[in-house]
């Protein structure tokens, strides 16, 4: 067998065999009791902006499309959805105290004001999740009369 | 819905009135009003910050990082539930000493805070962002 064709041969074997690898995909869970948009009057298009640009790595909400269960991007999806559950869960947001909610509020401002999420690999992926100057302003916006009326 | 507007916070007995606008050493008596609460930031405190923390944190600082994050002599000017955040973060970032930085510590090693300082700062910290928080 020629060297090249031996090489591919080997590749795709590889690839045959990380399919059978553990992904350690994370459950979806469609309804949470604790979800931010299920107990608070939110206008509807910062819950479009919530679920399209944020629930997919920030609740138990992931939708994972048909290439997230193919290794190795099944790996990185896997990886960017646990990350992103364990730093900042919506599914979760009424379990915590008005101070974390006050933390959390502050810290997703920023996040959101300086462009760093939504992430760009997401993006990427996800064209419809993109967030331009007014759409953010406008999340921000809300996020920031919430956080107050909280401590009111 | 009640409008969270706690007058006045005295923290413990013994405190003396500061002013969290330090200029000079010679620390002024006012309280810190914000929109709607008053609070008293213990003289003590008020030196462990001004030792340690003001020279980068504050509006007219030189170090942009610094002061984009975190402002002390502007502090009353945020929203509450902000204040309340800032408080947590710094309560945060003394306890697993990110704070001051490696750079601070290089160039000013004699203004670093002693353990008990930061102690001081973290139970300081921790106890007014607990209550300036309203109730569940």
């Amino acid at each position: 067998m020629k060297k090249g064709k031996a090489f591919w041969l080997i590749i795709f074997f590889l690839f045959v065999i990380i399919q059978f690898v553990p992904a350690g995909k994370p459950d979806t869970i469609p309804e949470n009791e604790n979800d931010l948009i299920y107990n608070n009057h939110i206008p509807e298009s910062i819950v479009n902006i919530l679920k399209t640009s944020c629930y997919d790595c920030h609740s138990n909400e992931t939708s994972f499309p048909w290439y997230s269960h193919v290794a190795p991007v099944s790996w990185l999806v896997n990886r960017d959805v646990i990350k992103g559950r364990e730093e900042l869960n919506f599914s979760e947001w009424e379990s915590q105290s008005k101070m974390d909610k006050a933390k959390n509020i502050d810290k997703i401002i920023n996040e959101v004001k300086g462009g760093k999420m939504p992430m760009r690999i997401y993006i990427l992926m996800h064209s419809e999740a993109k967030l331009n100057e007014d759409a953010r302003q406008q999340f921000v916006d809300w996020a920031d009369n919430y956080a107050e009326s909280l401590f009111e | 819905m009640k409008k969270y507007s706690i007058l006045i916070i005295v923290l413990s007995m013994g405190f003396m009135f500061v002013n969290f606008n330090i200029e000079e050493k010679n620390i002024p008596q006012e309280e810190v009003k914000t929109d709607s609460a008053i609070y008293y930031v213990p003289a003590d405190v008020i030196q462990i910050i001004d030792k340690s923390c003001y020279g980068c944190h504050n509006s007219e600082s030189k170090n942009v990082k610094g002061k984009g994050k975190l402002k002390f002599d502007k502090m009353s000017e945020l929203k509450l539930y902000k204040q309340v955040g800032k408080l947590t973060d710094i309560a945060d970032v003394v306890k697993n000493g990110d704070m001051p930085n490696n750079k601070f510590k290089k160039n000013y090693p004699d203004r670093m805070p002693t353990k008990e300082e930061q102690e001081k700062l973290i139970s300081w910290a921790t106890e007014l962002a607990e209550q300036l928080t309203p109730p569940e």
